[in-house]
């Protein structure tokens, strides 16, 4: 695993939920898995100079402040809907702002609708990827006591450039 | 005089976003429209006065740079400036956009941008502080 690129997808993950959402993570090092019993999980595909796919993950418990701050609203006029929405659009901000820090602002990509990744088996097996080779990325946060885990999958290799510069 | 916005985001949580942040700015609103597609957006723009479009690149059905094109192919809607705020990183396509008159605001946004670019474009002028509710 790169740490260049983790660096990178923390930076633009933090960036997107202070920014978006008024939501502050750090970043864990050395922290397990994320608890699968209690997180809601979201993805999104890209293709363009180099393709593959973007999660994440989040307690369950978080999900109502990320759509109310978003929203401006309190937690609890928010619907599932909206929640779902929230959580979908964070991770298509992070997708848009990830794909240029590594390839570069030239490069084009077309990114998919995000869409949320329901039950503990789909979400561990979206994050797992048995199939393929592991994630090129992974970023383990914490944010008001609770887990928030960013995935990257790249199919194919990541350009030589985002190494040299 | 109030400006009648239509916003085209394929996420009604960043529609409620923009118009919050439009209203925080002070910058006077008359109607303010919503669609979830280029499509549908198009459809409201044809029945409606729009004086400011803002709109999403990345949508199902028919997305923000299409709907772009289809209106300054109309002599009727080719002229309303029009704001494509959007989670777009690529320079190529971002120039793309602003080749064709619109203005570009990357997503994640700050009010304060929106508020100066809807100011410039739009000639109507923003209070800096809040409106009191
Ligand atoms: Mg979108």
């Amino acid at each position: 695993m790169n740490h260049r690129l983790n660096d990178v997808l923390f930076n633009v993950a933090e960036e997107t939920l202070e920014k978006l959402a008024f939501m502050f993570v750090s970043r864990e090092y050395d922290r397990e898995d994320i608890d699968y019993d209690s997180i809601v999980a979201a993805s999104i595909s890209f293709s363009g100079p180099f393709s593959g796919n973007l999660v994440l993950t989040i307690s369950t418990n978080c999900v109502p402040e990320l759509s109310a701050n978003m929203l401006g609203v309190e937690e609890d006029e928010t619907t599932p809907d909206q929640q779902d929405d929230a959580l979908k659009e964070t991770l298509n901000v992070i997708c848009g702002n990830i794909l240029p820090a590594i390839a570069g602002k030239k490069a084009v990509f077309n990114i998919t609708a995000p869409f949320i990744v329901n039950g503990m088996e789909d979400i561990k097996k979206a994050v797992e990827k048995v199939d393929g080779k592991g994630p090129a990325s992974v970023v383990r946060m914490e944010m008001d006591g609770e887990q928030c885990d960013i995935f990257l999958y790249i199919d194919g290799e990541i350009p030589e450039d985002f190494f040299n510069d | 005089m109030a400006l009648n916005v239509l916003i085209v985001d394929d996420s009604g949580v960043m529609r409620a976003m923009i118009k919050k942040t439009m209203l925080m700015s002070g910058l006077p609103l008359g109607e303010v429209y919503q669609a979830g597609n280029g499509k549908d957006g198009l459809e409201i723009l044809n029945q409606n006065w729009i004086d400011l479009v803002v709109v999403d690149i990345n949508m199902p059905v028919m997305n923000g740079e299409e709907m772009l094109s289809q209106m300054r192919e109309n002599p009727g809607t080719k002229d309303i400036p029009v704001v494509v705020i959007s989670t777009e990183g690529s320079q190529t396509r971002i120039e793309r956009l602003i080749k064709k008159g619109a203005s570009f605001i990357q997503k994640p946004f700050s009010p304060e941008l929106i508020r100066d670019i809807v100011k410039e474009i739009t000639g109507i002028g923003g209070d800096d502080e809040p409106p009191v509710k």
